[in-house]
């Protein structure tokens, strides 16, 4: 029976992380297939909502309304970013692209820093429920089971809209044949505004409900030094959004769970393993990367498209 | 049956390949020395930024090569300098080698990463290389950077100078030497049947293959060359630290909130060897002035930060660029341009001298 | 009766319920100018692809100077003595004329990055025979006048010559051009003919040349092949093909039927 518990918990501990990796790639292969850009600052426009959030709360702003607040400082990140830099860029660029998002990265993370450095955070108030669960004859933390119940949530709201509404559809269509769409009238600087702000909204969600588990270590003090885990999502992020292919949505967000779960259950593998986390995700990613899983959900007709 | 085409025409007379110096590069030549003599009245202080700035040459050189060039987004700089000091510490504090010795096997150690990265990544297109740098990156800071056996543990490598570099003053001129020896070869590269192939490659890799150019070969190259440049920055690194540990080179988002790029792009653009060495010196510089900035970290990274997104969008080719607009401005419509020119350097002293006040 | 120097051998090409290629057979003999014709999207350019290694077939052969190449990647190609232009020139925008032409050279240089880096003398002899082979290129091509301009900055039409200027630097022994007149003045495709019989006569090279100028195309071509719906459906001299009433119906026939119902 003893045996068992651990699974249990650190299954759902895995899911809870999972869940940040599947909102983070879903932001992540949103706005790549609408804008033609791999934002290697996903995870920094994050960040800024961290702060906010941060620096609200401490400012004894009730926690869910900072939460709010702080969820709308990244969409106006995102879409600014997009309409003052990456508009600019010409999509063929791919070199200039990327590294103007390390730029961008580089940019909203020293932002941070400043913030933290004018003022010391000395509390972190949690915004998720506290306390524990039983499911299946263990102990779950409550937090990790409404993260995973939110994350899943949001996921499937954001795919309902993406496939039904108008402008969903809209989206849709640009990602897959930008050229097509201008044709047909869609506006494609609309478009990518839309996708930047809601890709960054859930960056903003994936790093609030991971906040936890990453900043809260240090007693409560968080430091200019805590920025840099926060970067290290992006890797797990991209090994999920390439288990879609870099195109499919839903696949992103399963893979998200996938690279959860399988970091936190290496916690229960023979030694040398369980402590090789970021090896473990850079050997999936490399095979994924060799398989080239984009062809698995793109035609060659379809991919030619894309690069124009 | 396989018959060579004949040749088109008569061979020409060989143009030669030497020229004389023109009046500009004399110039030019006469202030890098004026700049390597810089540090001397700033004392020891001086010496280290010096230093310092002419490790980020170094790196920056890694950069030139393998993303001016070639077009490759690599996010494993730092972690090719972590190889490079680790094994530069090894080398010397545990098996007593010396340093021209360890330098060389620093440089040697980052060929198996370059390989794995050119033997997984090179077929595909340059954001999954990046994305393949970034990992390996993390990966590495997980493995061999908390190896205890490679970093020393806590405590790191102990490495003292080799007998006629122990002064500062002298460190340095051996740097300056090297540096600008390291220039000279990747500026050599770039006018070369390889060095073409890379910007080739970079500039229309359908073309360069339809070219006869083995563009995975090529590439694979370009990875090579920087991973072994950025192993001897690492090399002098560790001995400008004098002590190695491993903090410095865990994280791969060093890379992303780091000013190397900067450095780079902003004096000649991505792809001149000359530029980045002038970029690093002057950042570097600039680092050190800001230090007296309250949170210069800070600062000092949004400002960076803000250079490096401006000129890759309006100046890709750097400051040498807006020189040569400028200069052709001046020329055409004289008063225009020098007003331009004088207003700017104006805005560039102000903005500076704000900056120092708030600090 | 000379060997065939290509031979493309029952070659298919089918993806996403379309077949581009159905079974194509063509051959083209050393120092022979062979056309294409065909409408759009009769698998032409398809063709080319296969034949220079950019796209597989999903069946059939592909055979260069008595040696099957399917299994050869587009640079090995090169080496195999294959030259091909592209439909849309785009060329190195970065690169000047001079330099584009110096990376064009690439094959018939040996010098390594060691050299290079220390400007050894195996690295200034390959200098001075790239700029040498460069410079030459540029006199016969007559782009002397752009030679330290990009190639964004030039006419559609100087690109097209640069073009050629740098797939004639592989020395090929077989040329496909895909449509080496298309976007560019009167007054150069008019030049371009004599240029081209002129390079064929002068190095030997074979071309085979895709051409929707009807006066280029016949006026060139020894002999050509027709292309349908991804299947040749005649072969023969100019003249013959001109007359074929599959021809003319599926190409130029489209046109004349348009003039009949207006």
């Amino acid at each position: 029976m003893i045996a068992a518990h651990p699974v249990i918990e650190v299954t759902a501990f895995g899911l809870a992380s999972g869940a940040t990796f599947g909102l983070l790639a879903l932001g992540l292969v949103l706005i790549y297939r609408t804008t033609g850009a791999m934002n290697f600052s996903h995870w920094a426009i994050g960040l800024l909502a961290v702060i906010a959030y941060l620096f609200l709360a401490n400012e004894g702003v009730p926690v869910m309304l900072a939460m709010l607040l702080a969820l709308a400082i990244s969409p106006i990140a995102g879409i600014a970013a997009y309409r003052f830099v990456f508009k600019k860029v010409p999509r063929a660029n791919h070199v200039v692209t990327i590294l103007i998002t390390i730029g961008v990265a580089q940019l909203f993370a020293s932002l941070a820093a400043m913030v933290l450095g004018f003022k010391t955070f000395t509390r972190l108030p949690p915004w998720l429920p506290q306390g524990r669960v039983s499911f299946a004859g263990a102990r779950l933390n409550t937090t990790d089971v409404v993260t995973i119940a939110v994350a899943v949530g949001v996921a499937v709201g954001f795919l309902a809209w993406f496939r039904f509404t108008r402008t969903g559809r809209a989206l849709r269509a640009v990602a897959q044949n930008r050229e097509a769409a201008m044709l047909a009238g869609i506006d494609d600087v609309r478009s990518a505004t839309i996708a930047w702000g809601i890709g960054s909204a859930l960056a903003a969600l994936a790093l609030l409900l991971v906040l936890p588990h990453v900043a809260g270590k240090q007693g409560g003090l968080i430091t200019t030094f805590d920025i840099t885990p926060f970067g290290t999502l992006l890797i797990p992020a991209f090994g999920a959004a390439l288990v879609g292919g870099l195109v499919n949505l839903p696949m992103a967000l399963a893979g998200g769970f996938a690279f959860g779960l399988v970091r936190e259950l290496l916690v229960l593998a023979p030694k040398p393993w369980s402590d090789m986390r970021a090896v473990v995700a850079a050997l999936l990613i490399l095979v994924l990367l060799v398989l080239r899983t984009e062809r698995f959900f793109v035609t060659a007709q379809e991919r030619e498209a894309l690069e124009a | 049956m396989t018959q060579t085409a004949v040749d088109l025409a008569p061979p020409l007379p060989l143009p030669g390949i030497r020229r004389r110096l023109t009046s500009a590069e004399l110039a030019g030549l006469a202030g890098l020395g004026a700049l390597a003599l810089l540090p001397l009245p700033f004392g020891s202080f001086g010496f280290f930024v010096g230093q310092f700035a002419l490790i980020y040459a170094i790196l920056g050189l890694s950069v030139v090569v393998v993303t001016g060039y070639a077009g490759l987004v690599s996010l494993m700089t730092y972690s090719f300098a972590g190889i490079g000091a680790m094994v530069t510490g090894i080398a010397m504090a545990s098996w007593g080698w010396p340093f021209w010795l360890a330098l060389p096997l620093a440089a040697l150690a980052t060929v198996p990463v370059s390989i794995i990265v050119g033997v997984t990544a090179v077929r595909l297109k340059g954001l999954y290389l990046a994305i393949a740098t970034l990992t390996l990156a993390d990966a590495l800071g997980e493995t061999f950077f908390k190896w205890s056996r490679a970093t020393g543990g806590q405590s790191g490598w102990l490495v003292s100078r080799p007998k006629p570099f122990v002064s500062d003053a002298s460190y340095y001129i051996l740097l300056l030497v090297v540096a600008m020896a390291l220039v000279w070869m990747v500026t050599g590269l770039r006018s070369s049947r390889i060095g073409r192939a890379m910007l080739a490659v970079r500039s229309n890799e359908r073309e360069a293959q339809a070219l006869g150019i083995n563009v995975y070969k090529t590439k694979l190259i370009a990875f090579l060359i920087s991973g072994m440049l950025g192993g001897i920055g690492g090399g002098f690194l560790a001995l400008l630290l004098k002590q190695v540990t491993r903090s410095a080179f865990q994280s791969p988002l060093v890379e992303a909130t780091s000013i190397l790029l900067v450095t780079v792009v902003v004096v000649g653009g991505i792809d001149r060897a000359l530029g980045a060495f002038l970029g690093a010196v002057a950042l570097v510089v600039q680092q050190q002035v800001f230090q007296g900035a309250r949170f210069f970290f800070a600062y000092f990274g949004i400002y960076s930060a803000g250079l490096l997104i401006v000129f890759l969008l309006y100046r890709p080719g750097g400051l040498m660029q807006v020189a040569r607009l400028q200069w052709r401005l001046i020329r055409a419509r004289p008063r225009v341009g020098i007003t331009v020119a004088v207003s700017i350097i104006a805005i560039n002293v102000g903005v500076a001298w704000l900056f120092v006040r708030l600090g | 009766m000379t060997e065939p120097l290509l031979e493309v051998q029952d070659l298919s090409v089918r993806f996403g319920g379309i077949t581009a290629l159905d079974h194509v057979s063509l051959n083209v003999a050393p120092g022979e100018i062979v056309g294409l014709l065909g409408p759009n999207g009769a698998g032409k350019t398809t063709l080319f692809n296969v034949i220079s290694g950019f796209q597989k077939p999903n069946a059939g052969r592909v055979v260069l100077s008595g040696t099957d190449i399917l299994h050869l990647l587009p640079y090995e190609r090169v080496a195999a003595g294959l030259g091909r232009t592209f439909q849309h020139v785009k060329l190195f925008a970065n690169l000047t004329v001079r330099e584009n032409l110096l990376v064009a050279q690439h094959r018939h240089l040996s010098s390594g990055s060691l050299s290079a880096m220390l400007r050894l003398p195996a690295w200034r002899r390959d200098e001075e025979l790239a700029l040498a082979r460069a410079e030459r290129m540029l006199d016969m091509i007559d782009l002397r006048a752009w030679e330290a301009s990009y190639p964004p900055g030039l006419s559609y039409g100087t690109t097209r010559f640069l073009e050629l200027a740098s797939v004639l630097s592989l020395e090929p022994l077989v040329l496909l051009l895909d449509e080496p007149a298309s976007g560019i003045q009167q007054k150069e495709v008019e030049a371009l003919g004599p240029l081209l019989r002129r390079i064929r006569d002068e190095t030997g090279c074979a071309i085979m040349l895709i051409e929707h100028d009807m006066g280029l195309l016949l006026g060139l071509s020894e002999r050509i092949y027709a292309l349908d719906f991804g299947r040749v459906i005649a072969e023969g001299p100019p003249d013959e093909i001109t007359q074929h009433p599959q021809v003319l119906s599926s190409y130029l026939g489209r046109t004349r039927r348009a003039h009949a119902s207006a």
